[in-house]
C-alpha cells in the first residue's frame, strides 16, 4: 500500500521515452533547411538569367554544376589533399589543446605560466603566419599547413575543455570528498565526464577552422593538386565557375567533417545527446 | 547523556569563519550527543549554522574549537571509513551515468563487488526499480532526490547527512518524501541527522527536534517529539503533532528574542 501513492503521482513526470525515428520526424526537422536551400538555388538562378549577371561576378548554379563535372578529377584530388592537410592539423591541434588544458587544470603554474604564450599565439593572424610556415618546410610538404591548422584550433579546444574540466559543480566535489575519493577518482569520474560537452563544441569550432586555415595556407604556395592552389589558379584565369566549384566542394568537405564530429560524439556522449535532443521536443 | 557509545558527540563546539576584524562567528558552544537509531532534525532562522553544523559533522570543513567525534573517532577518520553518506538540497546526480551507475557509484569507489545486486536492492527501497536505465533528467525533482538517497544508502553508512534534502520539492511531493525516508530509517536502522527550515518536518521525521537561533550560532533548546511510530497522514492531523509544532514554535521565537 505504501508504494502507491508514488507510482500515481510520479508516474507521468518522466520524459525522454525515445520516441520511434519517424519520417515524419525527419521531415520536420530538415525540411525548412531543404526548403530554404531549393528556394535559394532557384532564386539564385533566376536572377543571374534574368538580369545577365556576368559569370566573373556571379556564375549560375547550373554552370558551377557543369564545371564539376567537367573538373571533378582534378577538384576531387585538390580536395583530398586539403582534407588530408586539414585533418592531420586538426588531430595535432586537438591532441596539443586537450594535453594542455589536462596540464594546466592539473598544475595551476602551467596554467600561469603557459596561458599567456597560448593567448599570444591565438593573436597572430594566420595570414601573417602562413608564408613563414610554408617556408620552414619543404615546399610540397603538408606539415607546414598542418601546423598552421594546428596553431589556429589548439585555442578554442584548451580554453573549452580547461574550462569543462574546472567549472564543476562545488556539490559533486564535496560528494567525492564525502565518499573519500582519492583527485584521480574525481579526474577520471567527475571532471573528465564534465568537460566532454566542452571539449565537442570546441571540436565543432576547430573542425570548420581547420578547412579554412588549411586553403589559406595553400594560397601562399605549396603544391599545385590543392583547393587553396587550384581556386586562386582559376580566379587568375577569369575561369570563374571552375572556381566556384572548387569553393562548394570546400564546403561540403566541411559538412562532412562536421558530420563525422557529430557521428563521434553521439558515441561518446550517449547522456548529452539524449538530453539535447529530448529538450527539443 | 546516555551510557551507550553515541554517534555523535559534540562538546564545545565553536566554527568561526574568517580572522581578525573580518570574523564570523557561525557556531558557538555546541553540546551535543546523538545516539545509534536517532533522528535528528536541526532547525532555525538562517545564519543560525544548522548547515555548517552539519558540515562539521561531515568533515567537509573543520571546527575552530571544541570536541568532535563521530563514532568516537574525528570526523576525519569517520569520512575516510565512509561512514557517512550525505544528501544535498541538490540531488547532485551525476548527468552522464544512469540511475543504476550513480547509485553504484559509492560501490565503485570503494572497489566493492556486487555493485548490481546492491544497487537493485537500493532502488527497490526508494522505489525507483522500473527507472534503473533512465539518466537523471528524465527523472522528476523527487525521483531524483529519492535517487540521491538511495545513493547514500548504498554502502549501509551508520550515520546519513541530510542538509535541506526536500527544500526545492513541491510540498505534496515534500510530504511524500519525509512519509519514505521515515519508511527508509525504519528498515534500515540508520542515524539521520536532517537540517530544515521546516517545522512541522521537523517534528514529523525526528525522534528530537534541535532548535537553533542566530549571532551567534548555538543550539538553543532540545525538544523530544515523543509521537508513536509508525506515523502517516494520521500523525499530522493529531493534536500531539500540533502542541510538537506549537512547542517548536515558541523555542524558535524564543531563541530568537535572546
Amino acid at each position: 500500500m505504501s508504494t502507491t501513492p508514488f507510482d500515481a503521482f510520479d508516474g507521468d513526470l518522466p520524459m525522454g521515452t525515445k520516441a520511434p525515428f519517424f519520417l515524419g520526424a525527419t521531415l520536420r526537422e530538415y525540411g525548412p533547411a531543404l526548403v530554404l536551400f531549393v528556394g535559394g538555388i532557384l532564386l539564385w538562378e533566376g536572377a543571374v538569367r534574368l538580369f545577365n549577371i556576368e559569370a566573373f561576378v556571379l556564375p549560375a548554379p547550373s554552370v558551377i554544376f557543369e564545371s564539376l563535372q567537367s573538373q571533378w578529377p582534378e577538384i576531387s584530388a585538390a580536395a583530398g589533399n586539403t582534407m588530408f592537410e586539414a585533418l592531420g592539423g586538426l588531430v595535432a591541434g586537438i591532441t596539443l589543446g586537450v594535453v594542455m588544458a589536462l596540464s594546466v587544470v592539473r598544475f595551476s603554474a602551467m596554467r600561469d605560466g603557459f596561458m599567456p604564450f597560448a593567448i599570444a599565439t591565438n593573436a597572430i593572424p594566420i595570414i601573417a603566419l602562413a608564408p613563414i610556415l610554408n617556408n620552414m618546410f619543404p615546399i610540397t610538404s603538408p606539415v607546414s599547413k598542418m601546423a598552421a591548422v594546428a596553431i589556429v584550433i589548439f585555442f578554442p579546444v584548451i580554453i573549452n575543455t580547461s574550462r569543462g574540466l574546472t567549472e564543476v559543480d562545488p556539490d559533486e566535489l564535496e560528494l567525492m570528498r564525502s565518499l573519500a575519493s582519492t583527485p584521480r577518482e574525481v579526474f577520471t569520474r567527475v571532471r573528465i565526464p564534465h568537460a566532454l560537452p566542452y571539449f565537442f563544441s570546441a571540436v565543432k569550432i576547430a573542425t570548420t577552422l581547420s578547412i579554412i586555415v588549411a586553403i589559406v595556407s595553400e594560397y601562399f604556395g605549396g603544391r599545385q593538386d590543392t583547393l587553396g592552389q587550384y581556386i586562386i589558379r582559376k580566379a587568375n584565369l577569369f575561369v570563374f565557375p571552375d572556381a566556384w566549384a572548387a569553393i562548394l566542394v570546400a564546403s561540403l568537405v566541411g559538412i562532412a567533417l562536421y558530420g563525422l564530429i557529430l557521428a563521434i560524439e553521439r558515441v561518446s556522449m550517449p547522456w548529452h545527446v539524449a538530453y539535447q535532443s529530448g529538450d527539443a521536443n | 547523556m546516555s551510557s551507550s557509545p553515541s554517534v555523535v558527540e559534540a562538546s564545545g563546539v565553536g566554527k568561526v569563519f574568517g580572522s581578525g576584524t573580518a570574523a564570523v562567528t557561525a557556531l558557538t558552544g555546541i553540546d551535543l550527543s546523538i545516539a545509534p537509531g536517532e533522528f535528528i532534525s536541526l532547525i532555525g532562522p538562517s545564519g543560525c549554522g544548522k548547515s555548517t553544523l552539519l558540515r562539521l559533522i561531515g568533515d567537509l570543513t573543520g571546527p575552530t574549537s571544541g570536541q568532535l567525534t563521530i563514532n568516537g573517532k574525528s570526523p576525519e577518520e569517520a569520512r575516510l571509513d565512509r561512514d557517512y553518506g550525505i544528501v544535498f538540497q541538490k540531488a547532485t546526480l551525476l548527468d552522464w551515468r544512469t540511475v543504476t551507475k550513480n547509485v553504484e557509484l559509492p560501490l565503485e569507489i570503494m572497489n566493492q563487488s556486487e555493485r548490481d545486486g546492491r544497487a537493485a536492492r537500493m532502488l527497490d527501497l526508494v522505489q525507483l526499480r522500473d527507472f534503473a536505465e533512465h539518466y537523471p533528467w528524465q527523472l522528476s525533482g523527487g525521483m531524483q532526490q529519492r535517487v540521491a538517497i538511495a545513493r547514500a544508502l548504498v554502502f549501509e553508512p551508520s550515520l546519513l547527512l541530510m542538509d535541506e534534502p526536500f527544500g526545492a520539492l513541491d510540498e505534496m511531493t515534500r510530504e511524500l518524501m519525509q512519509q519514505e525516508v521515515l519508511r527508509i530509517w525504519g528498515e534500515t536502522n540508520t542515524t539521520v541527522v536532517f537540517v530544515t527550515h521546516s517545522i512541522p518536518e521537523a517534528v514529523f521525521l525526528s525522534t528530537r527536534v534541535v532548535v537553533m537561533s542566530a549571532r551567534p550560532g548555538r543550539i538553543s533548546s532540545v525538544i523530544e517529539t515523543t509521537l508513536p511510530h509508525p506515523r502517516d497522514v494520521e500523525t499530522r492531523e493529531s493534536p500531539e503533532f500540533y502542541a510538537r509544532v506549537t512547542e517548536v514554535r515558541e523555542a524558535l521565537r524564543q531563541g530568537e528574542s535572546t
